[in-house]
């Protein structure tokens, strides 16, 4: 489904991605684990397009992502759920979740609005408030939600665990799992809590200084003692 | 001071204090979504009441390149405003993609294009002027085709006189007004607009077109800019090439003094800014132009933010 081919990204004189590929086929949960500043997040950047990589390539389904604009990729079925959640504090849920759905033009926009209600009672609850009211793990939801309502069948999750209390990630873990279970959307998940993240993903890469290290089907990195010496504790 | 001299004064302050609220308006929007002041903006007020002026089929006086020139037909006054502010628009979208956004794409700072928006601002006084000399230009009485010159909201002994012109002003200004705001608050474009002025980058990842959405916000910005042109156009005269520049600076005033970035805050300084000039006495009229930035000067310094504004947060 994507296919990230030998990617190299600099910010300026900082090279942040070294010679990276990933791939990610239809239906999985892939995981990319790494320490702070291994080039998680620029990788999902670089996908999005909200980065320009200077070497390398981005296949979708089969088509080139470098070549598009970020709005083009959300149109492709590519959602992004950026580090930190980025909720738009001065809107309310309900617009941060309308704004989710603008690439389309379908009539079933206010369905899956109805939909996420029930998936996330809470944000039901807070709709008219301004999202940056919500307490952090109602941000995360929001972001999630906001993402689905664009119908995407690969989702980017980047850190969805941080700063959340344990009983919260735990919900939306859940969920992530869902997700992939029940609907069938194809998830590429960014974690630093990697025993979290290789208990929910099939295959996993680990990224340091930005370049691939290890990769292998979960079980394998869990099991694998350079991992769990550097990630498990 | 006697009623009717007062109510005459509010009735003024009152048509040219919204017509300075569109007009700050267009600098807000612009700021709010990129962070800078667009310094071009008087010149384009400037260039909407010539555009108006155009349409309306008058012809040019006798300096510049199109001395006596005329379009071989004349549209009525309300037609060739729209048109002004349509064209005004346009002039707006081709000062972002020729000079804003190739700044943007180097990462050029906000320095290099206030610079930029200034020099901008000369290029086209030096146009105007080159193309239509420096004189100055009135819409013919008739613009307000049958409507009387002024009416009378007193009565016959004791009357209170309103010129229909400011009547006029003050609505065509009101429903600028309104339609911006249902614009931005009501209608899926104007979430995006709020969305892409809250944090760009987030935007483009729900899928939302920044530079198209930019160059809306340039075009609104144009049109507002050159309606409010041609109704002080209306209102006095088009006193030349440099018409918009003292009216650009007063602008500024209105948008620091309702608080930058902020939509209410632009509508409550152009008010504010607008009767507080109306009241000058007129023995010291001289001293009317200095109201602004008196008030203004007063105000910052109780609210350092503006009447509206938010306390500064840093732009990423
Ligand atoms: N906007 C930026 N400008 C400059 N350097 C950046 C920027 N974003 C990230 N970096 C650098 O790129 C490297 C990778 O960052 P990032 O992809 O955010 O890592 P991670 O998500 O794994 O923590 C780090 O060294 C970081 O400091
Ligand atoms: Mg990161």
């Amino acid at each position: 489904m994507l296919e990230i081919q030998h990617l190299t990204v600099n910010y300026g004189g900082i090279q942040a991605l070294q010679d990276i590929s990933v791939t990610v086929q239809s239906g999985e949960i892939v995981t990319l684990i790494g320490a702070n500043g291994a080039g998680k997040s620029t990788t999902l950047r670089s996908i999005s397009r909200i980065v320009s990589p200077r070497l390398g390539q981005i296949i979708y389904e089969g088509e080139n992502l470098l070549k598009k604009r970020p709005d083009e990729v959300v149109k492709m079925g590519i959602a992004h759920v950026p580090e930190g959640r980025r909720v738009l504090a001065r809107l309310t849920v309900e617009d941060n979740l309308l704004l989710g759905a603008y690439t389309r033009n379908d009539g079933a926009i206010q369905k899956d609005l109805h939909h996420q209600f029930e998936r996330f009672p809470r944000l039901a609850e807070r709709r008219k408030q301004q999202a940056g009211t919500l307490s952090g793990g109602e941000q995360q939801m929001l972001a999630m939600a906001r993402a689905l309502m664009s119908r995407p069948r690969l989702l980017l999750l980047d850190e969805p665990s941080l700063g959340l209390a344990p009983i919260i990630v735990k919900s939306i873990f859940q969920i992530i799992r869902d997700l992939n279970s029940n609907s069938g959307v194809t998830i590429l998940l960014v974690e630093q809590n990697a025993q979290l993240a290789l208990n929910t993903a099939t295959r996993g890469y680990v990224l340091e200084a930005g370049t691939v290290k290890i990769t292998g089907s979960s079980a394998d990195l869990l099991g694998d003692d350079r991992v769990k010496q550097a990630y498990l504790g | 001071m006697n009623i009717a001299l007062f109510f005459q004064q509010i009735a003024n302050g009152l048509a040219i204090g919204s017509v300075y609220a569109i007009f700050a308006l267009g600098y807000t929007l612009i700021f709010s979504i990129l962070g800078i002041i667009n310094f071009a903006h008087g010149a384009v007020f400037t260039l909407g009441a010539y555009f108006t002026y155009t349409f309306m089929g008058l012809a040019f006086g006798f300096n510049g390149l199109l001395a006596q020139q005329k379009l071989p037909f004349g549209l009525p006054f309300p037609i060739a405003l729209v048109l002004g502010g349509l064209a005004a628009g346009a002039i707006g979208v081709l000062i972002e993609r020729a000079f804003f956004r190739p700044l943007r794409m180097r990462g050029g700072d906000s320095l290099l294009t206030l610079v930029s928006s200034l020099g901008i601002a000369v290029a086209i006084v030096n146009i105007i002027q080159y193309l239509v000399g420096a004189e100055a230009y009135a819409y013919p009485m008739s613009a307000l085709g049958g409507l009387p010159p002024s009416v009378n909201f007193g009565t016959p002994e004791s009357p209170l006189i309103v010129r229909t012109v400011q009547i006029v002003i003050f609505a065509v200004s009101m429903i600028i007004l309104a339609g911006l705001t249902y614009l931005i608050n009501a209608t899926r474009t104007g979430k995006a607009l709020r969305a892409v002025a809250e944090d760009a980058t987030t935007a483009s990842l729900l899928g939302i077109n920044t530079d198209r959405l930019i160059m809306f916000t340039f075009f609104l910005s144009g049109f507002v800019g050159g309606i409010a042109g041609t109704l002080v156009g209306l209102s006095v005269t088009v006193t030349g090439p440099y018409f918009g520049i003292a009216f650009g600076l007063k602008g500024l005033a209105v948008i620091v003094l309702g608080g930058l970035g902020s939509i209410p805050g632009a509508v409550i300084g152009g008010l504010v800014i607008g009767l507080a000039e109306a009241l000058v006495p007129s023995q010291s009229s001289a001293l009317k132009e200095a109201v602004a930035f008196a008030i203004l000067f007063v105000i910052l310094l109780v609210r350092p933010q503006g009447i509206m504004g938010r306390v500064q947060v840093q732009k990423v």
